[in-house]
Parts: structure tokens; sequence; C-alpha cells
């Protein structure tokens, strides 16, 4: 397993598990309340964490592929995936408005922003599920 | 349009070198591994930058190491 493919791997586990957290521990989106805007302060700050941990330890452990800038192949399969998830993330996001906004009348601001972030966070994780799957078929 | 099948030496050159590996073959070219093996396994066509790269270093012109042929129509 490649450097970039580890790299994919310790992003998409980071973002998958920082956003069950979050879900699971601020159920109430419908109202905003202090508690929520600090519990996904948190989050963020944790992925960050956990993804500066793992890029560090596949750093240390593979120095010399790290430091090997990416590859024509490596570029293109970023790119391939980053167009899939940029379908993902402009329908989804298109779908969230609508259905926020016309199927539940009377919501606030911050349920449309909730639901683009949650968009968000599923494209994210397209991306780095197609990169993986395009890491694999190349290997 | 008919479609073209692009194979290539790559394994043969390597072995008549020394047994040269993917990691030499790599680093010479200036990919990863997983490059190279995707390469020679035929999952990936090279830009020509790259095809000129291998060439170069097994002292062979491209069309000794990559090949088409051509298949069906697409």
């Amino acid at each position: 397993m490649s450097f970039r493919e580890k790299s994919a791997w310790v992003t998409l586990i980071a973002i998958i598990f920082v956003s069950v957290l979050y879900v699971l521990h601020v159920p109430r989106v419908f109202e905003p309340t202090h508690w929520a805007f600090v519990a996904m302060m948190m989050s963020v700050a944790s992925f960050v964490v956990i993804e500066v941990v793992g890029w560090l330890v596949l750093r240390l452990r593979n120095p010399a592929e790290a430091r090997t800038p990416k590859d024509e192949l490596e570029k293109l399969i970023e790119l391939k995936a980053l167009r899939i998830a940029a379908y993902v993330y402009f329908v989804g996001s298109f779908a969230a408005v609508f259905i926020t906004l016309h199927l539940h009348h009377g919501v606030g601001g911050h349920v449309v922003g909730a639901s683009v972030l949650l968009v968000f966070i599923v494209a994210e994780i397209v991306n780095y599920t197609a990169r993986i799957v395009y890491y694999r078929r190349h290997s | 349009m008919t479609k073209i099948v692009i194979t290539n030496e790559i394994r043969r050159l390597r072995f008549e070198h020394r047994e040269m590996t993917q990691q030499d073959l790599a680093e010479k070219i200036g990919v990863s591994r997983q490059t190279v093996n995707a390469i020679e396994a035929g999952k990936y066509w090279p830009s020509l930058e790259v095809a000129f790269r291998v060439a170069d270093v097994f002292g062979r012109r491209v069309d000794e190491v990559f090949t088409f042929e051509k298949g069906g129509r697409k």
C-alpha cells in the first residue's frame, strides 16, 4: 500500500469517526445551542489532531515516500476522485437547500447550514473512498 | 474509432538490465513504485514524458518499449 493510499485511509477514517461522534452527541440539529457550536469546534479540532498525528506516523514510517512529490498517476487519481465528489457536493447542496427550505417551512438558517455541511462531509467521504478505490484498482 | 491496446516490454527490459527493481526504475524516472507497477501491468498508460524517460533508462526508442495493437471498434 502506497503512502498516498495510507494517507487517504487516515483521512477517511478521521472524517467518519469525527462525524459519527458529532452526530451521536449533537442530536438536536433543529435547536442551535451554544453546546452545538462548541461540539462542532471540538469535532473540527479532533479531526485536525487525528489527521496530523496520522500523517506524522505515516511520514516517520515511510520517510522516503513522504518526501517524494505526487507523480502523474497520483495527481490523476486525485482529480478523478475530486470530480466525483464535486458532483455529489453540487447536487447534494441544491437538494439539501431545496428540502430544508421548501419541505420544512419555518426552519432557520442554521438548519440549511447544517444540511449543507452534512452534504460536504458526505462529499469528502466519497472523495477519499474514490481515491482508495482508484489506488486499489491501479495497484 | 478503432480501439488500440498498448503493451510494453518493461518487465523484460528490467530483467535484462541486471534485474532492475521497480523501485530503482521508479526513482530513475521520478514516479512512485506503484505507478511503475501499474504501467508494467498495463493498468495505466503513462504520459509521453514518462514514456520517453522509461525508454531513456533502458537506452531504447519509445516504440521499442511501448507498442500498440489495433483492436476492435470502440
